[in-house]
């Protein structure tokens, strides 16, 4: 049984957006690829030099153990039952 | 009789470089173990299997595959090693052969 | 199910060459298939003759060498980054693959994991 966004590859990034993969990280992920921002790379929703994917979400105890929550519009925010099951519908997987 | 070197807490020697026979021996008898032939045999390997890799075997599995792959099928198999070394196997074989800790055994 | 892991740090300055070899090795006691990808300075992991003993530390090239032992399949090293730092065949360990293409090596693998 596949679902729609079984295509794309799952990314699951948790490096700052100063750290060198971080940018690996982006400059691989293709149209149809989920982008999870997890632990210090939710600090791209703050960061003014960063350009993130349409898909993108991020997991929401790492964007408001950081502060975050609130001010966060430029992605969908998850629980880690959510990332679950992302990772459960995506059969290639990278951590980054 | 030779005095036990440095070991830590969980009676691993310090120093896999401190170790001898009379070692082991004093080791296994904390165990009630009688070294063997067989213990010998696995005890040996262990010591040269760390003389290469500078590391254990890092969980009991692996320790059985490891065995298995350097001294066949019939050496290489839990229950044989678990009459051998009781316990874990992998935690007591290589606390006897005075290697460290493996590190994925619980 | 294949797992791919990468290393991407030089061995020694710091744990997370070793977290990722611990990963690799628990992978290895459940049998599961599991292959390992170095790239950029992480490949100075292969290089031969290393003696860490001066420094307090287990020499992870001969770490490295119970991989096969415990059925780890395949050993990788990006081709760049093996010109950059080993270019000579005689300065790697043996048994690593060269990989023209780390973005094919990545598609080829279900899951990939980046150490540290």
């Amino acid at each position: 049984m596949k679902q729609a966004q079984d295509i794309g590859t799952l990314h699951i990034l948790n490096k700052a957006p100063d750290h060198p993969r971080f940018m690996t990280c982006l400059s691989s992920l293709s149209d149809q690829d989920t982008l999870v921002l997890i632990e210090n790379a939710v600090l791209a929703l703050s960061d003014a030099d960063t350009a993130l994917p349409r898909h993108t979400v991020a997991l929401e105890a790492d964007t408001e153990a950081r502060g975050l929550s609130a001010t966060v519009t430029g992605a969908q925010q998850i629980s880690h039952a959510q990332l679950v099951e992302l990772t459960e519908h995506h059969s290639r997987i990278i951590s980054w | 009789m030779t005095e036990s070197p440095a070991r830590n807490n969980e009676g691993y020697l310090e120093d896999a470089g401190t170790w001898s026979p009379d070692v082991a021996r004093i080791i296994a008898g904390e165990d009630d173990i009688s070294l063997s032939e067989n213990h010998w045999e696995i005890i040996r390997f262990l010591r040269e299997f760390y003389a290469a890799h500078e590391m254990s075997p890092p969980s009991n599995r692996l320790f059985v595959k490891a065995v298995k792959e350097a001294l066949g099928e019939e050496k290489g198999n839990s229950i044989y090693l678990m009459q051998l070394f009781p316990g874990t196997p992998a935690k007591t074989a290589c606390r006897i052969a005075g290697l460290p800790r493996p590190t994925n055994c619980l | 199910m294949t797992t791919l892991i990468v290393i991407d740090q030089p061995p020694y300055g710091s744990w997370t060459g070793r977290e990722a070899m611990d990963m690799l090795f628990s992978l290895a006691a459940f049998d599961q298939p599991a292959a390992l990808l170095f790239i950029g300075a992480g490949v100075n992991w292969l290089r031969r003759s290393q003696n860490a003993s001066g420094i307090g530390q287990k020499t992870v090239e001969k770490n490295l060498s119970a991989a096969p032992l415990f059925g780890v399949d395949r050993i990788y090293a990006e081709q760049a980054a093996c010109d950059r730092f080993l270019p000579d065949a005689g300065q790697r360990v043996n048994g690593v693959e060269l990989a023209p293409s780390v973005k094919q090596l990545l598609d080829q693998h279900d899951h990939v994991f980046f150490a540290g």
